[in-house]
């Protein structure tokens, strides 16, 4: 371990003050070209459209905060539905992937039974199909089940662990848990189900966590799904919603077109601000070796 | 068969019903129509009052509108026919009744005439306009025509002369170009580039003799009309007369994205019933005018068509009451008072005679205009086969590619034939 | 006591099975039937046998211009976003103060890019009068109008990509802080200078790691929609400029209706992956180096 920090203590103090000033400020002006357009949003949202396109900078000379009320009641639904619509989805797709997945991750990486590399193969493979290639069949049977203009395509197949990322994830974390616990819990004749529900997923805590947030952001974020299930615009999620937005009002007044943007990325916003360590981890985590 | 929508309205409807099981008023179970119409705010404003209106006066109905930009309209319907999943009350255009109407996915209608439908107001042309293979598909929203859209009040400023008929495609062509000379400002110029707007094509090619599509179905222009058309818009763009071709592209055909909305330029092809739409998102006066004429300035190739029209889903649960609803929009004074001229003179004869006093100055330009043309237009030409509306994408995207300067003249036309047989042969 | 453990295994994975068979290899098999087929989900599907292959290899000029674009697309966004991911992890990993900050920062981009309202943005950002264009007119240039020239237009969404690049730029700070110390130690006994030291061993022994950034980043821009898509409006102009795979065939399978169709070009984009992949797995023991 300290041999790994050293290498950067011994950068830092071999460093000279220039080089490390230079550093920053190449990191500072390209955070700050990164995050531009960000503020520059922010700020348009709270400024009358006359000034959106005159002004580049980011503090509004008059703040006018009418843009989100107009914005939210801009279609004939208010937002308020797309917003409930999206966390309905959200929330289920969570629960959904959660479960089947940590089961599938649990029995690929805990339990021996012939064909498991084959089954872990398969999961794998499936990372690489591009969803263009079941899209048609997909809604051909939803269309079937009559489950189109409904959540139900959106959300069950989270059910049926579709997502091998979030298998991959969490077999990479249980693989990092000791055997000797499942071994003395076999011993104490305790049956693999329980070993899953007492021992495994309970300290299993931060890579569920970071399963269920990144589940919530790519669902909450999701646009091609809801754009060939969700027809009525009473089902519309929030992504949909804004589009819509944009193709009608919003060519006009993109001071509440961008209103009603700001808010549909808080959700995203607000999961990142209070879990960024998870977040940053699972994707780190995904890179190593196996 | 319920389809399981888990939202709010469901979750908020079980909870009522139990509530209303606990208490002692009767259960009425209220019924819900699907509409779905496509337009901009002030449509989507005066058709919500009408539904409201409606559902004042009938306790009991509930109905869900539904609007969306003409560009994602039809493929939104394509979709949801497919699915057997559409509105009950749907916005129908003459270009594509009768592709669903063969397809199944709408109701003839004959059958609710003189019930429910009251039609007696309609003379018999209005409502042969809505018929395929003899049934009645469509109900006619009111009638319309091309129309040129343009700011008076610019014109005026710089002394430029109106477009007033007649005029041909030449003289409008100078009159721009000295617009845009006159204004002088950068990002400013006299029209939109519509050389890929296929309204405006089939207007000038029925000048020429030759209607866009001939009764078989096929496309009845060829390769040299494709260069003379293309060409006239190529000139357009190098006199300056019309905007930069960076700049059509941002145009969705729809009142929003219009150049002159948006503030671009001074004159737009359009329909006449977007006057109204177009005069709420613009600070200046708007005017109308007819379309270019041919050479000889005596004949227009417009036509009067319904603008739109009412059809009925074929899979819809309530076709009687969306018949009645269909009636009211159609027929009842009230409501012919809202809507107005939006979307067309209204074809009802006492609607008409109602709404005509009150007109306001929009309203009777509309109103003026559609008697103006009425002894100069043609025949309804023959409808459009399937595949239609790709190949009004294809004129767009080739208009493009010649504005671009990706293709020359010519070989955008041979290129657009090329597509345009495959489109209209592939069906 | 082996035999029950395997039964167990399977349902463990019973949802899995049922989600692989029914919705991954079920409909996989069913939209290669279908590729032969012509179906416009009105009437049944009807064989035609390889009509819509030879449709789209020969007559369809649309296919052409979107492999074109899409194919361009991928070829300028992965090498810049993997560039700027690895020189801002390499300087991020000299020990910079404020190390989580910086790379909080540069992720947060990632997670929003894929919304609509940041592609809604982007639009606005690189219109002809747009933010970009401001920006430029400081410094005396006029830009041009970004996203409805096709010359262009790409570029915008290319430029959307690699903002994005915070998502490998974390795979490869991980990557570097796994790197042994011994190895440099030894070099800079021995004489060798930090560029040596760069190329020598960073380079060498990030290349798992950079193999592993360059398949994912690929196969996540073979899949791009949401971005072209909200900027062209639905249409992939102008021109089809902005034409990427996936767009054209929405438009087929959602916008006509023609889904046999759309499931042959499913199934040559599925192809077409594969390949690549297959191809840089194989090409993979040319320069990548992995610890034994």
């Amino acid at each position: 371990m300290s041999r790994r920090a050293s290498r950067a203590t011994i950068d830092r103090s071999r460093r000279p003050w220039h080089r490390t000033l230079g550093f920053h400020i190449l990191l500072c002006l390209c955070s700050l070209v990164m995050l531009y357009p960000l503020l520059w949003m922010f700020a348009s949202s709270v400024r009358p459209n006359a000034d959106i396109f005159q002004s580049i900078s980011l503090w509004p000379a008059h703040w006018d905060f009418s843009a989100y009320p107009r914005g939210w009641s801009g279609l004939q639904i208010s937002f308020g539905q797309f917003f409930w619509n999206s966390l309905i989805i959200s929330v289920l797709s969570v629960t959904g992937n959660v479960i089947s997945c940590s089961l599938a991750a649990y029995a690929v990486s805990r339990l021996h039974f012939p064909g498991r590399n084959l089954c872990f193969g398969l999961m794998l493979g499936t990372l690489m199909i591009p969803y263009q290639v079941t899209l048609v069949p997909q809604y051909i049977l939803f269309l079937n089940l009559d489950w189109v203009n409904s959540f139900l395509p959106l959300v069950v197949p989270k059910f049926m662990a579709v997502d091998a990322f979030f298998i991959f994830l969490l077999t990479q974390f249980f693989r990092g848990l000791p055997r000797e616990l499942d071994e003395a819990a076999v011993m104490d004749g305790c049956s693999p189900l329980r070993i899953y529900w007492s021992i495994i997923l309970p300290l299993s805590t931060p890579a569920l966590a970071t399963a269920a947030i990144f589940t919530f952001i790519f669902t909450w974020d999701d646009f091609f799904g809801p754009l060939i299930y969700l027809t009525d615009i009473e089902n519309f999620t929030v992504q949909l919603g804004l589009r819509g937005f944009l193709d009608s009002a919003g060519q006009s007044d993109w001071s509440a077109m961008f209103a009603m943007a700001v808010l549909t990325l808080l959700p995203v916003l607000a999961l990142f601000l209070f879990f960024q360590r998870l977040l940053i981890q699972g994707i780190a985590t995904t890179g190593l070796k196996r | 068969m319920d389809r399981i929508t888990l939202n709010r309205r469901h979750m908020l409807g079980g909870s009522l019903a139990l509530g209303a099981l606990a208490g002692t008023a009767k259960a009425q179970t209220a019924t819900r129509i699907r509409s779905y119409w496509w337009g901009a705010k002030e449509r989507a404003d005066r058709t919500n009052k009408v539904a409201e209106m409606y559902m004042a006066a009938h306790p009991g109905i509930t109905i869900a509108g539904e609007t969306l930009g003409w560009g994602d309209y039809w493929t939104r319907m394509a979709t949801q026919a497919a699915g057997r999943n559409l509105p009950d009350l749907i916005q129908m255009d003459y270009g594509y009744i009768f592709d669903y109407a063969r397809r199944r996915a709408l109701l003839p209608l004959d059958g609710f005439v003189g019930k429910e439908l009251d039609l007696s107001g309609f003379t018999q042309p209005s409502i042969d306009g809505g018929k395929v293979d003899g049934k009645i598909y469509g109900v006619s929203l009111g009638l319309n025509s091309t129309a040129l859209v343009y700011d008076r009040e610019t014109f005026e400023q710089f002394g430029i002369e109106k477009p007033e008929w007649p005029m041909t495609w030449d003289e409008l062509g100078t009159r721009m170009a000295a617009l845009t000379k006159a204004a002088n400002r950068p990002g400013y110029w006299g029209m939109t580039d519509n050389g890929g707007s296929g309204p405006a094509f089939e207007v000038w090619l029925a000048e020429r003799g030759k209607n866009m599509y001939n009764d078989e179905g096929k496309f009845g222009a060829d390769a040299a009309d494709m260069a003379d058309w293309f060409g006239f818009w190529a000139r357009m763009r190098d006199m300056g007369a019309c905007v930069a071709p960076e700049v059509q592209a941002l145009d969705k055909l729809d009142i929003d994205t219009n150049g002159v909305s948006q503030g671009k330029c001074a004159l737009t092809f359009t329909n006449s019933n977007q006057l109204v739409g177009f005069q709420s998102l613009n600070k200046r006066k708007l005017d109308m005018a007819m379309y270019p004429a041919g050479a000889s300035k005596t004949k227009s190739g417009q036509y009067l068509k319904p603008s739109q029209m009412f059809s009925i889903a074929a899979t819809s649960k309530v076709p009687a009451e969306t018949a009645r609803l269909l009636s009211y929009y159609v027929a009842d004074i009230e409501a012919g008072r809202v809507l107005g001229v939006e979307r067309g003179i209204p074809a009802s004869a006492p609607v008409r005679a109602a709404i005509e006093p009150a007109l306001d100055d929009l309203g009777r330009k509309g109103a003026n205009y559609i008697a103006f043309i009425s002894d100069k237009v043609r025949d309804l030409p023959p409808p459009p086969p399937r595949g239609a509306g790709e190949v009004l994408a294809l004129m767009v995207r080739m208009n493009e590619t010649i504005g671009f300067r990706k293709l020359s003249v010519a070989d955008a036309a041979k290129q657009f034939m090329r597509e345009c047989d495959s489109i209209i042969a592939r069906g | 006591m082996r035999r029950r453990r395997s039964l167990v295994g399977y349902v463990f994975l019973l949802p899995w099975l049922a989600g692989f068979f029914g919705l991954t290899l079920g409909p996989a098999m069913a939209s290669l039937y279908l590729s032969f087929t012509s179906y416009d989900l009105i009437g049944t599907p009807g064989w035609i046998g390889l009509d819509n292959y030879v449709r789209i290899l020969t007559a369809d000029s649309k296919v052409a211009d979107s492999v074109h674009v899409t194919l361009l697309y991928v070829a300028m966004s992965v090498p810049l976003k993997l560039g700027f991911a690895l020189a801002i992890a390499l300087i991020l990993n000299k020990g910079i103060m404020g190390l989580s900050l910086y790379r909080a920062l540069f992720y947060l981009p990632s997670l929003l890019g894929a919304s609509v309202a940041i592609a809604t943005l982007w639009r606005r950002v690189f219109a002809g009068d747009g933010l970009v264009n401001h920006v430029l007119l400081q410094f005396g240039i006029e830009g041009p109008s970004w996203v409805s020239d096709p010359n262009t237009a790409l570029y915008t969404l290319v430029a959307l990509s690699v903002w994005q690049f915070g998502s490998p730029m974390i795979i490869f700070l991980a990557g570097l802080r796994q790197l042994p110390q011994d190895l440099y130690e030894a070099a800079s006994i021995d004489g060798a200078t930090k560029r040596q030291q760069f190329w020598r061993i960073t380079l060498p022994m990030l290349t798992p790691v950079i193999f592993f950034n360059m398949v994912v980043q690929t196969i996540d821009a073979f899949k791009a929609f949401t971005p072209a898509f909200i900027v062209s409006g639905g249409s992939g102009g102008p021109i089809n400029a902005t034409l990427f795979y996936t767009l054209y065939l929405y438009q087929e399978a959602f916008g006509y209706l023609r889904m046999g169709y759309a499931a042959a070009l499913a199934w040559l984009l599925v192809l077409t992956i594969v390949a690549v992949t297959a191809v840089a797995f194989v090409t993979q023991r040319l320069w990548v180096h992995y610890d034994e």
